[in-house]
Formats: structure tokens, C-alpha cells, sequence
């Protein structure tokens, strides 16, 4: 999907004590939940809307009482292209993260419950609606058995 | 008293002014400013604005900072508080599945209001109704 050249991003840079390695942790697992890219180890990138903005907000302050120090900005990419393959980047580790769901759904035996979860956590990351999880949508629909709907 | 927040409020701010004006101040008047603005108007309480006194604090909600803050110990508000901060913030441990609901819930109740005033008069139906119905179960904080 094609995001609009001129649609900002939000770029977080931040920086925590090494110990206690557990808030170090607690912030990077954020991170991952929230479904942001680390570009080249330095700035973590989310497409800007007003929960990646607010959540950003937060997860900055809260570096800030473990006794870190965050920036934050909001801005846009000034190469033709680039912002194209920014989006390519969060599409294409969504889409491993749905294929992962689509390839254990072929399993005998499959948790459909654990199964469900977990695409719900893709999809709260899914910033660009891929087409693939929707397709993952159906087939889990269709794997619950029962009644057809 | 006067209290201020960001513009376009949803989940945790519907769930702290359900509390402030039921537990904290029952003549609160609520004033909203844009986003990000600067500075907040004087003379007036803050709440959900990154760097205030009552907001998010250690991954916590603003809600749970307010319970915190006023040493409101009701088990029924301490659950609540869990399930806006499964709606608002990033957790690991999810255990209260009303969490997702409550959120796209109170983000509706905006798009069908006219302004945040009436967000927060609306919003209040739906706390009022979250702590009747926990309030009916065995406690779980």
C-alpha cells in the first residue's frame, strides 16, 4: 500500500541506563508491542496518527522516570521514494507475522484460541492494512468449524 | 475547581473525569486545549497531559495515577483502573478482555459527539455502568 509522500512519521530517539536491565527491557518490549522499526540502531519509526503519537508521548515520558532521556519529533521524508519503502518495511514484518499464523493454521491439531491472539497482536501493528490479514482473517474464521457463518 | 486536558479525549480521560466528578468534585468544570499546546492555562488542574502530576506514571494510566494520587482504595475503581490501562497503554499482561472493547467504545463516543464536553457527559453512562457491573462480581483488583 502506498503511503502519501507527504504523511508524517513520528521518530523516537532515546537513551537508559544500562542497569536495571529489566526497564530496558520493559522499553524495548514496548517498542516491539507497538510495532516500531529501528532504523540503522538508531530511531525508532511508527507512522504518525494521534494513538502512535500519544503512545510515543507516554513511552517517552515513562524513559524519562526511569531515568533515561527521550526525543521525539514528528516530521516527513524528503526523497522521492523513501517513504514507499519505509512502508514496505512495516508491511513485510507484518506480513511474516501473518504468514507465521497462515503456516501453523495448515498444523493438525492447531490452538485456534492462541492462534486468534496472536493475529489480533499483528493486526494492532498492521498500521498499513495488509491484504494478508485479511486473508488470515477468513481462514481463521473458517478453521473455528461449527456452523458455517 | 477547573480542569484542563488535550482535545479529542477517549478511554482514560472519559474514566477520570467520570471520577473526578464523582469522587473528587462533584461542581468540576472541564476545559479542553489542543494537543500539544503551551502553556496550559493558569489556575487550572491538568490531567492526561504527558509531564502533569496526574498522567501516565510508570506505564500506568492516568486513571491509576489518580487513584494513586487521591488514595482512592474502592477494589471496584482499582479493576477499572486495570482495564483502562489494558485499553491505553502497551502491557504485557492482558487479563481483562472488556480492556479492547472499553476502547473502541469511548473513541466511538467522540465521533458521535459534537464537542469533548459532551464525550465526557456520554462517557460517564458507560463508567457508571463498568462499576455496577464489577461491583456484582466476586472482587478482582
Amino acid at each position: 500500500m502506498e503511503q502519501p509522500p507527504e504523511a508524517p512519521w513520528v521518530l523516537l530517539v532515546y537513551k537508559i541506563p544500562r542497569e536495571p536491565t529489566a526497564s530496558r527491557a520493559a522499553v524495548w518490549r514496548k517498542l516491539k508491542r507497538l510495532g516500531a522499526l529501528l532504523l540503522h540502531d538508531a530511531v525508532w519509526v511508527l507512522p504518525a496518527t494521534p494513538w502512535t503519537r500519544e503512545q510515543f508521548q507516554w513511552l517517552a515520558v515513562e524513559i524519562g522516570e526511569l531515568g533515561g532521556e527521550a526525543h521525539l519529533w514528528e516530521s516527513h521524508l524528503l526523497l522521492n521514494g523513501q517513504a514507499d519503502a519505509l512502508v514496505q518495511q512495516f508491511q513485510s514484518r507484518v506480513d511474516a507475522a501473518y504468514q507465521e499464523i497462515l503456516d501453523e493454521l495448515e498444523q493438525e491439531d492447531v490452538d485456534l484460541v492462541a492462534l486468534s491472539r496472536k493475529y489480533q497482536q499483528v493486526r494492532a501493528q498492521d498500521y498499513f492494512h495488509s491484504a494478508l490479514g485479511t486473508h488470515v482473517r477468513e481462514r481463521l474464521m473458517s478453521a473455528r468449524g461449527g456452523f458455517a457463518s | 475547581m477547573k480542569w484542563v486536558t488535550w482535545e479529542q479525549v477517549g478511554v482514560d480521560r472519559m474514566a477520570c473525569a467520570w471520577l473526578i466528578t464523582k469522587y473528587l468534585d462533584h461542581e468540576a468544570e472541564f476545559l479542553f486545549v489542543p494537543a500539544g499546546q503551551k502553556p496550559l492555562p493558569e489556575g487550572v488542574e491538568p490531567f492526561d497531559i504527558p509531564g502533569v502530576r496526574l498522567s501516565h506514571h510508570r506505564g500506568h494510566c492516568t486513571f491509576y495515577t489518580m487513584l494513586r494520587e487521591y488514595d482512592l482504595r474502592d477494589p471496584v475503581l482499582q479493576r477499572i483502573a486495570r482495564v483502562v490501562d489494558e485499553a491505553d497503554t502497551v502491557q504485557d499482561v492482558m487479563l481483562e478482555p472488556a480492556a479492547a472493547g472499553l476502547d473502541v467504545i469511548c473513541q466511538g463516543i467522540r465521533l458521535v459527539s459534537t464537542d469533548d464536553r459532551v464525550a465526557l457527559e456520554r462517557g460517564r453512562l458507560v463508567y457508571e455502568a463498568l462499576y455496577a457491573q464489577f461491583a456484582s462480581e466476586p472482587t478482582q483488583a
